[in-house]
């Protein structure tokens, strides 16, 4: 069976490495981008089966980045991840499957993605 | 010379800074562009909301799907949650309780281009109706105590999408702003006898220099001591202290009065942001003598810095009954 593709989009380092070691240990592919720009330079070369999505970024941030891919994908899932909840004061957020709040702990972020990819 | 003003109810006091030959045209408003693109209250999307709780307008089809022509859904990442129970504690002299709440946006058009201030009144009812129905609706739940509903117009009033939505948040508490406003009106009742609101409309009808536009059930005026400038309180010419016992003919008039009020202003400062809040009694009230419902709506003119945050005082560069002038005299 084809492998799913990640579209991860964070401008952390740290996170980038993190999440990649365990998403590519579920079976996925992950690709990464650091800001909006790049994510949707990706997204358009390489189509992901899944957006996990920033949205405090330097440029252009999630909820912009999350309505443009709407825009060219509204099936596409996004799950959108942040450090921060006051963004899901913005209604723009609610084009996105899931809001999930960074934690130390992965479970329930994989479980999400697990929802969305099988 | 500036000039202090105390608002009657809340004891408020208010700076006017006249700022000589100010004029609507002369305050900075960004200009409204409808940018377009996804949107998840756009017909179509219905599937990216959670599912609705009041609909009108759809005849026939299932939930949540288009055809309708106004939809109330719960907040998709609400700050309060529904389910669960309040568990009040106290912790010395501090208190808390759990976040329960309701958090529900009314979507009030199907169309994404669409402004509240321009829709037909007979669109604008709709909303109106559904402010009431909800309300209706949290009333039964017995944990909650208020239902505070507004509305955000633009983004420096805080609106982070554009298509035009007010939204209500039901409250296991009573907010601090309701109870100043029930605290002032009833020491004006025990010391004369009379609501302060319809005292207020009294005089306003008669001297005429804040009144921007009436109606047989409905008075539009501009506050003596506004916190900005263009500040405007819709209020029922009838006495009643709350929203939900209005009727369908009470909402005609509110809903073509209302229409009116926001042309006028979007005619004397096109764009302007502004918020609007139903100020009603307490769910669990029965009628206030000394209370009176009322929208109030606050364009977005004027920043709070560190003197109001330290004060409470708000500084307002047009005295209302300049404002009012012009919101009167504006061709519509």
């Amino acid at each position: 069976m084809e492998k799913k593709r990640i579209l991860l989009v964070d401008d952390e380092e740290s996170i980038q490495l993190l999440y990649r070691e365990e998403f590519e240990e579920e079976g996925y592919i992950v690709d990464s981008a650091r800001n909006g720009a790049e994510a949707l330079e990706k997204f358009r070369e390489n189509p992901p089966d899944l957006v996990l999505l920033d949205i405090n970024m330097p440029g252009m941030n999630g909820i912009e980045v999350l309505r443009q891919m709407k825009e060219m994908r509204a099936t596409l899932p996004i799950i959108l991840n942040s450090a921060y909840q006051e963004y899901k004061q913005d209604f723009g957020s609610w084009a996105s499957e899931a809001y999930l709040v960074k934690s130390a702990n992965m479970d329930e972020l994989k479980a999400t993605v697990r929802k969305y990819l099988g | 010379m500036p000039e202090l003003r105390k608002d009657p109810i809340l004891g408020r006091w208010i700076i006017i800074a006249q700022e000589r030959g100010k004029r609507p045209t002369d305050f900075l408003v960004e200009e409204y562009k409808v940018k377009g693109g996804f949107c998840p209250l756009c017909p179509g999307n219905e599937k990216t909301t959670p599912d609705e709780v009041l609909v009108y307008g759809r005849e026939w089809g299932y939930a949540n799907t288009p055809g309708w022509k106004l939809r109330v859904v719960p907040n998709k990442y609400p700050a309060l949650i529904i389910e669960g129970e309040l568990d009040k504690q106290g912790e010395g002299l501090y208190d808390r309780m759990n976040g329960i709440g309701a958090h529900e946006v009314i979507i009030e058009s199907p169309n994404h281009q669409d402004r509240f201030s321009h829709l037909p009144p007979h669109q604008m009812l709709l909303t109106f109706q559904a402010f009431r129905e909800r309300i209706r609706d949290l009333a039964k739940d017995h944990r909650f105590n208020y239902v505070v509903v507004f509305k955000n117009f633009g983004k420096a009033a805080g609106a982070s999408l554009e298509h035009s939505h007010s939204q209500l948040v039901a409250l296991p508490i009573l907010p601090r702003m309701v109870t100043s406003e029930l605290d002032g009106s009833l020491s004006y009742f025990k010391y004369k006898d009379r609501c302060i609101f319809c005292d207020i409309i009294r005089q306003e009808l008669q001297q005429k220099v804040r009144l921007v536009c009436e109606n047989d059930q409905f008075v539009t005026l501009t506050p003596f001591a506004p916190r900005s400038p263009f500040e405007m309180w819709v209020m029922p010419k009838r006495h009643n202290s709350s929203y939900i016992e209005q009727d369908d003919t009470s909402l005609i008039a509110l809903a073509e009065i209302f229409s009116e009020t926001l042309r006028r202003l979007d005619t004397c400062i096109p764009h302007v942001p502004y918020n609007f809040v139903l100020h009603t009694q307490p769910l669990r009230s029965g009628p206030l003598e000394h209370y009176h419902w009322h929208f109030e709506i606050v364009p977005k003119l004027t920043s709070i810095a560190g003197f109001e945050w330290g004060t409470g005082f708000y500084i307002n560069p047009m005295p209302p009954e300049e404002t009012c002038r012009y919101l009167r005299e504006v061709k519509l």
